[in-house]
């Protein structure tokens, strides 16, 4: 994944990348034309200059012999030479490259050849000038560029941070908000106010979707408390007939049995009622009867109730204390945890399996054998039923997992060694 | 003896009529808060079964009347809200008992029979029902003078028949009376009839006659 900064940041790096490496042969060639033109300018006001110099210096023949001698040899970048009037040599502007000596390399020259006349007498006027080198020019051109191109990426990166410090970071803090927002706790959120109009906009939309999603939530819960609520007087209704039935004298044996087949699917109907309400009544209110809880009391009292299950299916049951785990908690929701949780592991647990709970100062597991690992994400959701038994409601561990939020707990599940285990630790403050 | 049935859901007070009429028991039925208020101060009854929602009115302001006048009949709450702060209260105002909507009748014959027992002035805390005798403080059983070693569940087993005489008992019924709420986390309850079996040896082998019958293989019937 690539941060939303970073994407613009990469453009504009290769932009500038490719606007600098375009603009070094643009540079190179204003600035060589620059350059040429300037030199032939000073070679056209060079020329004039001697010309006149010479008219008015008004030589005789043999003393302007002795000086153009003397100038061809002295002066390097310029050389006077008598021509005939038929030799016919034209003006001209010229580029050569001559081996220097002095520094032994290869020059790039720029000269002037023209005509002058010196007392009517025409002489080759040659002006030479030393250009800088095409490469030399490139490479300079080229340090310059690379070095501003470091400069400018530099920049980009400080900018690029500062900006998405400062201007992200209401962004930051309302997705930060998001993440640690929860549905089933109720609670509305409150964004900090910014003064950029896309983000004010984004909290604002966020808050009233947020707001529209609590209510329908907080509706559909109180429709589901309200609908077991209601089914429990007709599924009382129905039992009650039921065993009233039941004492019928003059039942058959196959009617008998009927009543029979009829309360088992009306005590899973109870049973998913019964938790439906459960789970209602844990989700809004506030238990008032904490305590002192001692797990090793609750496992005792549990094993107890449960004992004949564990003894049919001639199940192998374990404790093991390595701890004293002593907790505040209201004492209805730790039995309801306790008794799911173990009441859980003795029905998945085949028969001739075994069943562990072990507890320390920090929380407590339990464990029981099985063959594959449960899916994770459904595990604790609501009718999220991993096998075909009917006896599971589908919502023991869901009345778990809300009994440990309630009490600021963390249940965890894992598969190993072909053990389920199921650790619930209490928060360490 | 007398029962009040304070119960606004008039099938389910029916039913309840039903069932304990069987059991030499005289009941009458209350459906609101008036009428159950009424026939509270005017009569005297030896249990009282009290659902909490009535229409009218709030079943504890009769339970609370009930103690402020010091009238000592036994009540047992039947109410839809399993709810612990509920149960906690009632028995703190003086409930004798708390019973969970929905139960099985043959459970809530057992309370009251339990209920009635201990209102009883009966010092000697014995149950004698044909042969047997059974001692609610010591929790032990004689036949003949002869002790009959149960174990608790047996012994529980025992009082619950007792208390649902000539009625036919459900394996889930029973095992929910030793179970508790946790019995309906399972479908099998074959274990019942391990300890019904041991149960009927043990009374049998003491010379008890063979009261406890299997019905239809699906129920048990303490036939008198």
């Amino acid at each position: 994944m690539i941060k939303l900064l970073d994407k613009p940041f990469k453009a504009f790096t290769i932009y500038a990348l490719i606007i600098l490496l375009v603009s070094i042969p643009i540079y190179f060639l204003v600035v060589d034309w620059i350059w040429v033109t300037e030199i032939d300018d000073n070679h056209e006001i060079i020329m004039e200059r001697i010309e006149n110099r010479f008219e008015q210096a008004h030589l005789s023949g043999h003393d302007l012999e002795t000086i153009l001698h003397t100038w061809n040899t002295l002066q390097p970048s310029s050389s006077i030479t008598p021509i005939t009037e038929a030799s016919g040599s034209r003006d001209s502007i010229y580029e050569v490259t001559k081996y220097n000596e002095y520094e032994s390399e290869w020059d790039r020259f720029r000269g002037l050849q023209t005509v002058i006349r010196i007392d009517n007498k025409p002489y080759l006027l040659n002006i030479e000038t030393n250009v800088e080198e095409a490469y030399e020019t490139i490479f300079a051109i080229g340090l310059v560029t690379v070095l501003l191109y470091g400069l400018l990426v530099f920049g980009f990166i400080q900018l690029n941070r500062k900006i998405s410090k400062s201007v992200w970071e209401p962004f930051d803090s309302t997705l930060t908000r998001l993440k640690s927002f929860d549905l089933s706790a109720g609670k509305e959120l409150t964004f900090e106010p910014t003064d950029i109009e896309e983000f004010e906009s984004l909290n604002h939309t966020i808050s009233k979707l947020i707001s529209e999603n609590i209510g329908v939530y907080n509706q559909q819960k109180a429709f589901v408390a309200n609908a077991s609520h209601e089914l429990q007087t007709p599924i009382a209704l129905l039992k009650s007939k039921l065993e009233i039935l039941f004492q019928d004298e003059k039942l058959s044996s196959d009617q008998s049995e009927l009543v029979n087949a009829i309360q088992i699917p009306l005590a899973r109907l109870t049973r998913v009622n019964k938790n439906l309400l459960l789970l209602a009544r844990i989700d809004n209110s506030n238990f008032s009867d904490i305590s002192e809880i001692d797990f090793a009391e609750k496992v005792e009292k549990s094993e107890e109730l449960l004992q004949d299950y564990i003894g049919e299916k001639k199940l192998n049951f374990q404790k093991s204390r390595k701890g004293k785990c002593v907790f505040k908690s209201s004492k209805f929701l730790a039995e309801t945890l306790v008794n799911n949780l173990l009441s859980n592991a003795v029905r998945h647990t085949s028969a001739n399996g075994e069943i562990g709970i072990e507890w320390d100062d920090n929380g407590f597991s339990f464990r029981n054998s099985g063959k594959e690992r449960l899916n994770r994400d459904f595990l604790f959701k609501r009718f999220s039923i991993s096998t075909t038994e009917t006896t599971n409601s589908g919502l023991g561990l869901a009345i778990v997992k809300e009994i440990c939020k309630q009490n600021g707990w963390e249940i965890t599940y894992d598969f190993s060694d072909y053990f389920h285990i199921f650790s619930v630790r209490f928060s360490k403050f | 003896m007398k029962i009040l049935v304070i119960e606004d859901e008039k099938e389910l007070a029916r039913d309840i009529v039903n069932y304990l009429s069987g059991e030499n028991y005289l009941c009458e039925t209350a459906a609101d808060f008036p009428s159950a208020r009424e026939k509270v101060s005017l009569y005297q009854y030896d249990c009282i079964l009290l659902d909490l929602m009535l229409p009218g009115g709030d079943g504890f302001d009769i339970l609370e009347y009930l103690r402020s006048q010091n009238k000592q009949d036994g009540v047992i709450i039947i109410s839809a809200k399993n709810s612990l702060e509920d149960k906690i209260k009632g028995l703190n105002i003086g409930a004798d008992d708390y019973l969970a909507k929905p139960f099985h009748h043959s459970e809530l014959a057992a309370r009251i029979h339990s209920v009635i027992r201990r209102k009883q002035f009966d010092p000697s805390n014995l149950i004698v029902q044909n042969e047997v005798k059974i001692d609610l403080l010591s929790k032990t059983v004689q036949i003949g003078g002869n002790g009959i070693p149960l174990t608790k569940k047996e012994y529980d087993l025992l009082l619950f028949f007792i208390g649902n005489k000539n009625r036919v008992l459900s394996k889930s019924a029973l095992a929910e009376h030793l179970s508790g709420d946790l019995a309906d986390m399972f479908d099998s309850h074959d274990f019942v009839y391990a300890h019904v079996k041991n149960l009927k040896k043990k009374l049998s082998e003491g010379g008890y006659g063979n009261y406890l019958k299997t019905k239809y293989g699906t129920g048990y019937k303490w036939e008198i």
